[in-house]
């Protein structure tokens, strides 16, 4: 049964994909709709069966797709696994699937490439699902590709905008960048043991442990491996949009707002989290390795969360607050302890899926009434809504890090497990340091956000008069701020191998600082201004903020210009050199040929024939030589 | 089934040629069709049953007439057959313009013929005679009904065409000539199971660069590629989406079935050289495809670059480099056959295809055409998923780990080259989804694509999908051929 759901979980909104292209360019979009709510709920229930399986009736470890692929001396077996932590994982992602879902039939209604939005949202939760569960590097590379496609789809999907068709250009070139490295790391780790399955990989690069053959576990190079969960962790760094890879992701705010829920809260940014964790054995032995992932992660950390303070644009506020959160999740890889686990990355990613798509609908929700999503239009835009107003506040609370929410919980066993790594050397010291300097940043912009939406003096609250948001919607965001709330249950529970520690004092410290930095914020705005960044800042360096400080400018001259100035110098040399020897040809050709003509019409018939006397002399001469 | 797949195409081809010019373009088309559509049918029952024909042929010079199927040709000999009737189908509709519908009709039909049989010869010579038919009716294709605006540069991409490729198939005969007189048998199937002993090997390396040199013309591979952009662009979508999918697949093919078997010895040190140039083709190929102002133009290049994955699998020396070879030229050969099917209904509609042109975005007038594209585009940029990934994820691996006779730290930086390669291929691939896919303009209206363009084009989708999704079928064909080629492994 268990083996069963989880092929199923990744089959079926495949098949839904198909299923809603097929009926996409139907005018009527309630076919479309009905085949996405369908394939996700249905996902749902199959997933929630493959976790009662899992915990029922025992893990299945290696579980074939497909015959495995003949590919001479590498072997390709195609594997998936129904384990603890990838059966959770996917019950998330499809839980957030089916919420992203739900709001979108309701958000895009009258989007005339609904049905084309749908079917690609099926195809990225298909993808996502496909690399938590797979137990082959291959069918991860396959799902993590897959997922970079269909975010470009997603930002893109308002092509007629070039803003739009810009950043799904860029999103994709650099994540495309960076998994060169995921590709190369790939490679060089199946080429070690001639499998990309992950026992044969983990057996063969992480330990001695667990290793099958013995002759397979002599000691492989420290560098390679090094070199290759380097080459790994790149890949994630651009996929989760890390330093220096970071700045397409705020600007895929240009998708609709279901797909930035989809692709923050627990999908592709975050995927990056959960393949290194499957690797955890391999990545603990490749320090290197380790001290980018941390260095990357507490300068993203820290960096992220001041510029989502300062964002004019509350959608480009939460964008940039889960590039902070993914990197906290990303450094407790980069720090735990060997003995501790990937298990407080993994605990992040599943609390940050909840509240991040809880914040996500709300503000999409939102913005629908007011029109926009600036911080200056949304003010006092959660008064007077009975729904969105405690869900804002939940999620906030929850990003904020405030006991007992969801967020708290998880964001504590990170930094405690950076704690424990601290004992172990700088780089711990490091992530910790990150960590509790984000921790006040993140209260102060959760407290921004949340003092310019609920602004009493700007509110208007015929604006929701016209709120024509359905059940699902309701529902799906109901269901969000419920597992926001109690979602941190989930530790006292066998759902997840947490073997790592929580620790207490750290809490009391990281409390105190949340409170402290957001009655700090508290006192900053007044009357007529309650935004704290305008008061702050001013408008003029506010637009600095809004730019990322430039970053994108950084690209275009460092990357873009000069890869189009060797084009450039390509196709010159294309023209005037390699096909200057073939044109070359052709004339000295025709020229020789003009040549001989000339000479042969200018010979008199009397000495033409010597020279053929003279010919047939030499050849005679020849044939007696060499006879 | 050898015999009737080959002589069906030659003898409908020489009918139309001579009896059939008077008919109507309508019935040109639907005898065509039937006759490619059986020989299709003869090609599937050969690979099903793998039968051989082997007859003397010129006896006094020890010549046979020697046709089988294996692992290796099966594929190609699909995808041939495969293509032949698409584009026949394709043209349906549309009467070609340059010439009677007859030649048009006889020409597609020797290609197909000369290709299949390219792809049964198991005799040397034989192998450069079918080699060489193809190139007659390939030049009457470009030249009398290619692109109708540009007279000189029907003739200039016609000629530059042959002679290069000419000049190719010389080196390749002496190359061929200096094999079977050093080996006493023109018979590829003796010539791989010798496997080059009792050749010398300085010998054999000179007998391997001459025939990779001579090949390498076909493939094409930096820097003797300048023939392939002019070629593709002035053709007739029929004429491109061969020139792609099928004649640049001879070339590959001839570098497994004549320097890799035959003189394995001296392809070793050959195959280094190879290495590089397939691993320059793939950035060089991909710059140029940022910088060309001609889609069909650009999709061409973007050919030379993905045959550069192609070289770099066969130059790595393993199973598992060859069976990347073998995947990435048939994927290659659906993909491009795509592209050219759409970029070729582009051109027709649009009257030009220069990217600089405003026109009206395709996702919008033309939703069909538009999806076609982007489909070619994702796969040539290597989505998994899609056809292009496998191959080139497998050759990638296959120079990181090649044979052990190959210098290593070389062969791993190609395949770090070649992973950067992918991202050139998604930057070009995007630049033209973002020129012509996507956009705001919706003027000036084109037709979408319906009826035989249409169940073409959806079918090379279709294609595209189920090599992408389901590789395993196809690995497996190819399999048990490699491994005897290759030997050695498990």
């Amino acid at each position: 049964m268990t083996a069963t759901a989880a092929r199923l979980v990744v089959l079926l909104p495949a098949v839904a994909a198909v299923l809603g292209l097929l009926v996409a360019r139907r005018i009527d979009p309630r076919a479309a709709r009905l085949v996405a709510t369908v394939g996700s709920l249905a996902t749902v229930i199959v997933a929630l069966v493959e976790v009662i399986g899992v915990h029922s009736t025992g893990p299945v470890r290696a579980l074939q797709v497909a015959p495995a692929l003949d590919a001479g001396e590498l072997r390709i077996p195609l594997l998936l696994q129904a384990t603890t932590a990838p059966a959770l994982i996917a019950l998330v992602v499809a839980v957030v699937g089916w919420a992203v879902q739900a709001f979108a039939g309701w958000y895009l209604r009258d989007d005339d490439r609904y049905g084309t939005f749908a079917a690609t949202v099926s195809l990225f939760t298909a993808g996502m699902l496909l690399t938590v569960q797979s137990a082959d590097l291959v069918l991860t590379l396959v799902g993590w590709e897959v997922m970079g496609w269909c975010s470009y789809l997603l930002i893109g999907h308002w092509s007629r905008k070039e803003s739009a068709r810009r950043a799904a250009l860029k999103a994709f070139l650099v994540t495309r960048l960076a998994d060169v490295g995921f590709v190369l790391g790939v490679v060089i780790l199946a080429a070690g043991p001639g499998s990309t399955a992950y026992r044969e990989v983990v057996g063969f690069w992480g330990g001695t442990a667990g290793c099958a053959d013995a002759g397979a576990c002599a000691a492989p190079s420290g560098t390679l491996r090094t070199v290759a969960m380097a080459l790994l962790v790149i890949g994630v760094l651009g996929k989760s949009g890390m330093v220096p890879f970071h700045d397409w992701l705020p600007d895929a705010m240009e998708g609709p707002t279901p797909a930035s829920a989809l692709i923050h809260a627990a999908t592709m940014v975050a995927a990056g989290t959960f393949v290194l964790a499957q690797l955890f054995d391999v990545l603990v032995a490749a320090d290197g390795a380790r001290w980018l992932l941390a260095v990357s992660t507490a300068v993203t950390m820290v960096y992220a969360a001041v510029l989502a303070f300062g964002q004019s644009d509350l959608k480009r506020l939460l964008a940039y607050s889960t590039l902070s959160q993914v990197a906290l999740m990303l450094s407790a890889l980069a720090v735990a302890p060997a003995d501790e686990g990937p298990g407080a990355g993994v605990l992040h990613l599943y609390s940050h899926a909840f509240f991040k798509a809880l914040l996500f609908l709300a503000i999409g929700w939102l913005s629908i009434a007011v029109g926009s999503t600036a911080a200056a239009r949304m003010q006092g835009g959660l008064r007077g809504h009975l729904f969105i107003r405690p869900a804002m506040f939940v999620g906030l609370l929850a990003l904020a890090g405030v006991p007992p929410l969801v967020g708290f919980v998880s964001k504590e066993y990170v930094l405690s497990a950076a704690e424990a790594g601290a004992s172990e050397g700088g780089r711990g010291w490091l992530v910790l340091l990150a960590g509790i300097v984000t921790v006040p940043l993140t209260a102060a912009y959760c407290m921004r956000a949340w003092l310019v939406l609920d602004h009493v003096g700007s509110a208007d609250v015929t604006r929701h008069d016209s709120d024509s948001a359905g059940v699902p919607v309701r529902t799906a965001v109901t269901v969000l701020t419920v597992l926001s709330v109690v979602g941190g249950v989930v530790v006292f529970t066998p759902l997840l191998d947490l073997e790592t520690h929580f620790g207490w004092l750290l809490a009391l410290v990281s409390l105190l600082l949340v409170v402290g930095a957001g009655l700090a914020v508290r006192t900053v705005p007044v009357d007529d201004q309650p935004d704290p960044a305008t008061r702050l800042f001013g408008s003029a360096r506010m637009a600095l903020f809004d730019k990322g400080f430039g970053v994108d400018r950084l690209y275009v001259t460092l990357v873009a210009r000069p890869v189009l100035k060797l084009a450039d110098l390509v196709t010159f040399l294309d023209r005037e050199v390699v096909d200057a020897y073939v044109r070359g040809t052709a004339v000295t050709a025709y020229w020789a040929g003009k040549g001989g003509n000339r000479a042969h019409q200018r010979e008199r018939a009397a000495s033409g024939l010597a020279w053929v006397v003279a010919g047939v002399v030499a050849v005679a001469l020849a044939g007696v030589a060499l006879w | 089934m050898i015999l009737v797949s080959l002589v069906l195409p030659a003898a409908v081809a020489v009918w139309l040629l001579s009896a059939g010019r008077v008919v109507s373009h309508k019935w040109d088309n639907r005898i065509t069709v039937t006759a490619t559509v059986l020989t299709l049918a003869a090609v599937i029952v050969a690979v099903i049953t793998r039968p051989e024909v082997d007859r003397p042929w010129v006896p006094a010079l020890g010549l046979r007439w020697h046709l089988a199927v294996d692992g290796i040709s099966a594929p190609l000999l699909l995808l041939t057959a495969i293509l032949g009737v698409g584009v026949v189908v394709h043209s349906m509709d549309r009467q070609p313009s340059g010439g009677t519908p007859g030649a048009f009709h006889a020409c597609l039909l020797l290609v197909e013929f000369g290709a299949l049989a390219t792809f049964y010869a198991r005799d040397a010579v034989l192998f450069f005679v079918a080699f060489e038919v193809v190139l007659v009716p390939m030049w009457v294709l470009i030249s009398r009904f290619g692109d109708p605006h540009d007279r000189r540069q029907r003739a200039d991409a016609a000629g530059r065409f042959v002679l290069y490729t000419v000049f190719g198939s010389t080196l390749m005969l002496l190359g061929i000539l200096a094999l079977v007189v050093k080996a006493g048998t023109a018979d590829l199937d003796v010539l791989a199971r010798a496997a080059g002993h009792g050749i010398p090997v300085g010998t054999q390396v000179l007998i391997a660069a001459l025939l990779v040199a001579g090949l390498a013309v076909k493939v094409p591979v930096f820097p003797l590629h300048t023939w392939l952009p002019p070629a593709h662009t002035t053709a007739p979508t029929a004429g491109s989406v061969l020139l792609a999918a099928v004649l640049l697949k001879m070339g590959t093919y001839g570098l497994v079935r004549l320097p890799l078997a035959t003189v394995p010895d001296g392809f070793q040190r050959v195959a280094p050289y190879l290495a590089v140039l397939g691993a320059v083709s793939i950035i060089w190929g991909g710059l140029a495809c940022l910088a060309e102002r001609d889609l069909k133009r650009l999709i061409a290049y973007s050919s030379v670059a993905h045959m550069g994955f192609v070289v770099i699998g066969i130059a790595s020396g393993t199973q598992t480099g060859l069976q990347a070879a073998l995947f990435a030229n048939v994927a290659h050969g659906v993909i491009s056959a795509l592209l050219f099917v759409v970029v070729g209904g582009l051109k027709d509609r649009w009257g030009g295809t220069d990217l600089r042109t405003a026109r009206a975005a395709v996702r919008e007038v033309a939703p069909r055409l538009g999806f076609a594209l982007v489909v070619g585009l994702a796969a040539s940029l290597g989505l998994p998923g899609l056809a292009g990934f496998w191959g080139e994820f497998l050759a990638v691996y296959a120079a990181w780990s090649p044979a052990d006779d190959r210098p290593l730290a070389l062969f791993r930086t190609i395949a770090v080259v070649a992973a950067l390669g992918t991202v050139l291929a998604a930057a070009y691939a995007l630049r033209v989804a973002r020129v012509v896919w996507a956009g705001e303009r919706r003027e000036p209206l084109i037709e979408d694509s319906r009826d035989s363009e249409w169940d073409v084009a959806s079918v090379l989708v279709l294609a595209t999908l189920v090599l992408g999704v389901l590789p395993g079928p196809l690995l497996a064909l190819t399999s048990g051929s490699v491994a005897a080629l290759v030997g050695g492994g498990p």
